[in-house]
């Protein structure tokens, strides 16, 4: 079986099929960007792109995303060929506003606000709150990652009317 | 790494000099010597304890590359309080560099110097502002004499900046070009003079933090992240109730299981190693245990435990004769409980642990490296010299990463195997086998004389907080547990008043929360101290401004309180339905003052606004400062309003966030954070701010429905 992550395709042997995602993105391929928080669907650490739509990939069986784009944080920017790494405007703005703070919720939170904006460009406060209020953040970043949002919408923007 | 001599070495002992020269390099160490009998009495005044009783020991030092960069290597962990930074900033003040040519570097246990502290009790920023500016500064004075003696001008007409020092004639020499040319260093005989503020250019900035690119790049390693070659997943079998031992353990159906390495059963502990974490899972799942377990304990035998009245109670303050006052005022009555609340850290407790035969190494998410290498190797019967730790950034700490657990299995099953294991517990083993926040029950009896409190009394029950970590001999000198009553204390001035700490033993673990003790003792009096102005008649901000002491840190609370009040529009009309509640409490010497404003609906609270003002005496980094507020309001305000945790036929009923729930953004206030600044010191940041907010909310709920809660988290019932 084949998984297609961040533009890369990973060949997966059967034994790993009916482990969730979570576990063969970490413990298999290296990729630990993406957290365990709670593995019940509930914190949101472990959200990752399926298709462009957030998922928490701790209850998603590696088999069931076979066919599809998987995007983790480690993909959500470009690295370019030098190695040198364009931030995408989420990650450009919660490290503007200085937002997180142990950042082991970080990966669930860009991701899904990268899947907000992507939705909806131009979101007001409540869509923020609404597109947000899933993910948990025990050091208690709430007020910041609302700023961080809003500004990668600014960032989008800018960005779009520059060409 | 050749060993170089120093010409004198130097009288005060804080600094610890001429480790020596590696890799070209000048290594400068410095060393926090809090003695332990002030240690003990910091503790007895509530400012700034240490998880004490450990030696103080050395507490960050320098490298400087001959690229020209300098190292600076802290031994504290990196949890999301910023600490890496704040010091960045003291070090590289003193030492006139750039914000780019300092890299932080988190040192083990196996580098140089140890941490006897640990991180924790908001205290590292306050015990090393000085030290470590006191020991910048002597490392840039000893590159002076060098770079003069290589230049061959006098040292006086040299100026230190960017790395290097240049003089009036245009000769200059960097950093890393003086460490390359010198071999013998001289040290200052006494502190070179410190920067004066007015000419800071990091400390008092919003320096960017240090170590959120490689996080936002999902880059950083935690302790749950950490991987190596060859490495196997272990499981640990678990108690099925409070207080249950393990009787009898076979390896059972476990024996056959697909991807098993080996079994492990010791004393007490039986577990799996294999070559996946879901198949360790499965078979420590599938082993064959019996458990004893003497009693199935309810939540009615813990509350009838933490009650005060029962076992011992400690007077930890007393002025005046309360008692007296009893006889001849009608008194006020009134009492309170919180419940036990879990760390909730998003990172649940790891460590990867490589046992060889000459060495140990550990990787863990830690606040306590030399804490966790003392518990490695005794668990495996190893020397503390041949066990390395290497703390990983951690996923939230909030006193938890205290432990120790995660390490030891992983050394015991690595010691089984021969090979790297990786311990990750699974978020209902973190809710279950660790220790929590602990209940607490208070009483107050008060007595009014016209407006003005004329005796007030405050006792309070509290399962263990320090002493569980603690050394026995502490316990016996201590008498009460200075974690546990951390807040309970009353500061404002009354002549009569007292605290009576009552300490249970419990069935179940409690220890360090962030704060420890600070936000169920301030919620508890803070409460009541406003039951005690509306039977005053007296506005709760009036009332507060009235007991107020008359010398510095009464002038330090008068004015966080007013400034709080002013700025969230205390006395001022608000929309309809809406009400404010303010809030003070003193920690490790900060001073926060919290106005809430609330409304409720179908008795729901709803916290619209927390307006915070803070003197932590001097702010290294405004923005890093207001995150920490920020952080502190958001986990308190969880704890006001949702969390809680109790026990039901033997265990604990929440082992997930289902059961667990905690504060989301949408229950999120708006934060408005203001900044004192009162002296040169600074104190505290971490924990303070959690203090005052449960009782500014329960107080504005008073004030807009007249009903008083008491106990957390506020519900109408
Ligand atoms: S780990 Fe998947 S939602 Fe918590
Ligand atoms: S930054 Fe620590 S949990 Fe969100």
């Amino acid at each position: 079986m084949q998984l297609t992550i961040n533009r890369q395709t990973y060949s997966i042997t059967e034994d790993q099929e009916i482990r969730m995602l979570v576990w063969v993105l970490r413990d298999q391929l290296g990729l630990t960007g993406t957290k365990y928080g709670c593995g019940a669907g509930i914190c949101g650490s472990c959200t990752v792109l399926v298709d462009g739509k957030p998922t928490r990939s701790c209850l998603t069986p590696a088999a069931t995303v076979a066919d599809k784009e998987i995007t983790t944080i480690e993909g959500l920017g470009i690295i370019q060929d030098g190695g040198e790494e364009i931030l995408h405007p989420v990650q450009q703005a919660f490290l503007e506003t200085q937002t997180p703070q142990c950042g082991y919720c970080m990966s669930g939170q860009m991701i899904t606000a990268a899947a907000l904006l992507d939705d909806n460009p131009a979101p007001a406060e409540e869509d923020i709150i609404a597109g947000m209020n899933d993910v948990y953040c025990r050091c208690g970043t709430y007020v910041r990652i609302k700023e961080a949002v809003a500004r990668a919408a600014e960032i989008i923007a800018e960005e779009s009317s520059n060409g | 790494m050749a060993k170089e001599k120093v010409k004198r070495k130097i009288s005060r002992r804080e600094f610890l000099i001429a480790v020596g020269v590696a890799g070209g390099g000048l290594l400068l160490g410095t060393k926090v010597g809090l003695p332990f009998a002030r240690l003990k009495v910091a503790e007895l005044f509530d400012s700034g304890a240490a998880p004490g009783g450990m030696d103080a020991d050395a507490t960050a030092w320098f490298l400087i590359t001959p690229d020209n960069t300098v190292k600076l290597f802290i031994p504290k962990s990196e949890m999301g309080q910023g600490v890496h930074t704040a010091l960045a900033q003291i070090a590289a003040e003193e030492l006139e560099i750039e914000w780019q040519q300092l890299e932080v570097v988190q040192a083990g246990t196996g580098q140089g110097l140890d941490d006897g502290f640990g991180t924790g009790a908001s205290n590292s920023v306050s015990t090393m502002y000085q030290p470590l500016r006191e020991a910048a500064a002597t490392m840039r004075q000893m590159l002076r004499i060098e770079a003069a003696r290589i230049l061959d001008i006098s040292p006086n007409a040299l100026t230190a900046q960017n790395c290097q020092f240049i003089s009036s004639s245009d000769k200059s020499i960097t950093y890393g070009e003086i460490a390359e040319q010198t071999q013998t260093w001289e040290i200052p005989e006494t502190t070179p003079s410190l920067k004066s503020k007015r000419d800071f250019r990091f400390i008092g900035e919003s320096a960017p933090r240090v170590d959120l690119r490689e996080k936002i790049l999902g880059k950083a390693t935690f302790g749950y992240d950490r991987r190596l070659p060859d490495m196997l997943y272990g499981a640990t079998a678990r108690p099925p109730k409070i207080g249950s031992t393990l009787k009898s353990a076979q390896p059972g159906e476990a024996a056959s299981r697909t991807g098993v390495v080996k079994i492990v059963i010791e004393d007490d502990f039986a577990g799996v190693v294999a070559e996946t974490r879901e198949q360790a899972y499965g078979a420590a799942n599938a082993l064959s245990l019996e458990w004893d377990t003497p009693k199935i304990w309810q939540q009615a035998d813990i509350d009838a435990l933490v009650t005060v009245g029962q076992g011992k109670g400690i007077q930890i303050q007393k002025e005046g004769d309360p008692e007296k006052s009893f006889a001849k005022a009608p008194i006020i009555e009134a009492e309170y409980r919180t419940p036990m609340a879990f760390h909730a850290h998003l990172e649940p407790q790891s460590a990867t642990v490589d046992v060889k035969p000459d060495r140990v190494d550990v990787w863990a998410a830690t606040q306590f490296p030399v804490r966790l290498r003392e518990f490695v190797a005794k668990a495996i019967n190893r020397k503390e010299e041949e066990v390395f730790v290497t703390p990983t950034f951690l996923g939230g700490g909030f006193g938890r990463k205290i432990g120790t657990e995660a390490a030891v299995e992983a050394a015991r099953f690595s010691a089984a195997v021969g090979r790297p294991v990786h311990i990750g517990w699974t978020r209902p083993e973190d809710f279950h086998n660790g220790f929590l926040r602990p209940p607490t029950h208070h009483t107050f009896r008060g007595a009014l004389d016209g407006k003005k409190i004329a005796a007030l009394d405050h006792q309070q029950a509290s399962g263990a907080v320090a002493f569980p970590f603690l050394p026995g001999a502490f316990k016996a000198i201590l008498g009460a547990d200075f974690g546990a009553w951390r807040g309970a204390r009353i500061n404002y001035h009354i002549p009569n008043k007292g605290t009576t700490a009552w300490l249970p033993e419990l069935p179940l673990a409690t220890g360090w929360w962030r704060g420890l003790g600070l936000l169920a003792n301030t919620f508890a009096l803070e409460s009541f101290i406003d039951e005690m102005a509306f039977a005053a008649g007296v506005d709760p901000l009036e009332f507060r401004l009235s007991h107020l002491s008359a010398d510095e840190i009464g002038k330090r609370r008068r004015d966080v309180l007013e400034t709080a009040a002013e700025k969230a529009g205390w006395g001022t009309p608000l929309p309809a339905g809406h009400a404010l509640g303010i809030a003070t409490s003193t920690d490790v010497n900060t001073v926060v003052a919290q106005v809430a404003e609330i409304s409720v609906t179908s008795d729901e609270i709803r916290v619209h606004k927390v307006t915070s003002a803070v003197d932590p005496g001097m702010v290294i980094n405004p923005d890093g400062a207001s995150a920490q507020i920020q952080g502190s309001i958001i986990m308190g305000l969880s704890s006001t309003l949702v969390e809680e945790v109790y026990v039901e036929d033997g265990q604990l009923a929440a082992d997930n966030f289902n059961r667990y729930p905690l504060l989301r953004m949408a229950q999120a206030p708006e934060i408005d954070v203001i900044l004192l600044e009162s002296g040169d010191q600074p104190f505290g940041m971490g924990e303070p701010p959690i203090g005052p907010i449960a009782a500014a909310v329960a107080n504005a709920v008073f004030s807009l429905t007249g009903q008083r809660l008491r106990s957390l988290p506020l519900k109408f019932t």
